[in-house]
């Protein structure tokens, strides 16, 4: 189904902003209904070891892409974080996290 | 605004006070963390007022004007803590101030005839009374329903004068009711976070903030018709305020509301020319209703402010693209897998291009 670019930004950006995302490092735009988010990607709020962030992170990170693909319009989403990457369906820090 | 609504104030404050007191805690342990943070310091004298310790909430609200002294909201505060405190002098010294650096501000005015009002020289109570209401209309309905301004003129009778006196305290519990909302909002508590903001709201009507952050808490809620409300109560207020305008945009688009998105977009871009995003929102309205020449000239416009500005330049390849302008679509393209090669997206429409 074919939606409006603008339309589907602004439903990322609440999609992010609603969420336990900092998105102040995070940029996003949309390209005939294919998502591009870049920069860094953190999460608010963290207790825990670093096991544990780590864990809560790739699950903040699964359930974004998620919510952005049920987003009507939305053909694709490209991450492209500096800090967090997908590989074989699974979510990994590019580097250890401190 | 009134002495009536300030008391009911108090009565849900015993119902919240557990909520309150709560806050409290919070917020005097993120001082221990954070002491050098003026903003902590005077939500922590408001919460010290509003539990009854103008003492307390003075040296609070010293401490933030020590650690910024250019902070606004605590010169006001600190000027109608001193009224509460009846320390006259002091809170016109602090109000005069701040008229000098706002002059079309009517809440000063009006603080400045409560505080005459209260010293009895009433010659310049009628003038500021008659000052608030030049420069907002609230003020002028406002004394028009407590019968204070009546055809054109200042009636002050006892009766009158008594409320009169008692409502600077709204000022404080208006802030407060503010503080809290946000406070709870913050938590994801967005029902309650409602609840103090539309109390703020309805204690200062006239306050731009208050309105933009319930618009803002509406618009968390998904409440998309009231954050329209309010978001435009608060442009009613500041009409130069350009990312008001944005939020209007944005509300409208979740709504699928494009052509007042589009409105409401250009006006925040007119406002804020320096703003690479406001122009890139743009640029993907006109994008969308097909208006190819000024989608290209707000794109160009987002990446002449953010030369690295990403998608901006894709948006730029596409529209190049679909106008079959294929050289110009091929440089933007090429820019972009220069900084980011691994886009397979733009590639195949390079290739395909090629």
């Amino acid at each position: 189904m074919l939606r409006d670019d603008f339309v589907i930004q602004t439903n990322v950006r609440r999609i992010l902003i609603r969420s336990n995302i900092d998105y102040s490092e995070i940029t996003f735009g949309t390209v005939r209904g294919v998502i591009y988010i870049q920069g860094v990607f953190k999460v608010s709020r963290l207790d825990g070891s670093a096991k544990d962030a780590e864990e809560i992170i790739a699950k903040t990170l699964r359930s974004l892409e998620l919510k952005i693909k049920s987003i009507p319009g939305v053909i694709d989403v490209k991450f492209q974080f500096l800090n967090w990457k997908k590989e074989k369906g699974q979510w990994t820090p590019t580097k250890p996290m401190e | 605004m009134d002495a009536d609504k300030a008391n009911g104030i108090r009565q849900l404050k015993g119902k919240q006070i557990k909520l309150y007191k709560q806050i409290s805690i919070e917020i005097e342990r993120e001082i221990q963390i954070h002491p050098n943070y003026a903003d902590l310091h005077n939500q922590f004298g408001l919460l010290l007022m509003v539990e009854g310790d103008p003492e307390g909430a003075e040296n609070y609200f010293l401490e933030a004007l020590s650690l910024n002294p250019k902070f606004r909201e605590v010169h006001l505060n600190l000027g109608f803590l001193y009224i509460e405190m009846r320390r006259w002098k002091e809170a016109e010294n602090i109000f005069l101030s701040e008229i000098r650096k706002y002059p079309k501000d009517g809440s000063l005015h009006h603080a400045l005839g409560v505080l005459y009002l209260q010293t009895g020289r009433e010659k310049e109570v009628l003038v500021h009374i008659r000052k608030a209401i030049q420069c907002h209309p609230y003020y002028r309905d406002y004394y028009q329903k407590k019968g204070v301004w009546h055809r054109g003129k200042v009636h002050l009778d006892q009766k009158r004068e008594r409320i009169f006196k008692k409502i600077h305290l709204n000022y404080h519990y208006a802030q407060f009711h503010n503080f809290i909302g946000l406070y709870l909002a913050k938590k994801g508590k967005s029902t309650q976070a409602v609840r103090e903001l539309q109390m703020a709201t309805r204690l200062k009507p006239d306050e731009f903030l208050f309105h933009l952050n319930l618009g803002t808490v509406y618009y968390h809620q998904g409440a998309y018709r009231k954050a329209i409300q309010e978001y435009k109560k608060a442009l009613e207020i500041d009409p130069l305020y350009g990312m008001g305008y944005a939020n209007l945009g944005y509300t409208y688009g979740l709504m699928n509301r494009t052509r007042e998105a589009l409105r409401y977009m250009e006006k925040a871009v007119h406002l804020n020319p320096r703003y690479a995003d406001l122009h890139y929102n743009l640029a993907l309205l006109y994008s969308d209703r097909k208006r190819y020449e000024k989608a290209v000239s707000e794109l160009k416009k987002a990446l002449r402010i953010n030369s690295n500005y990403l998608f901006a330049r894709i948006n730029l390849g596409v529209l190049y693209e679909e106008q079959k302008k294929w050289s110009e679509a091929r440089r933007e393209y090429q820019k972009v897998l220069r900084i980011t090669p691994d886009d397979e997206n733009v590639r195949r429409r390079l290739e395909r291009i090629s």
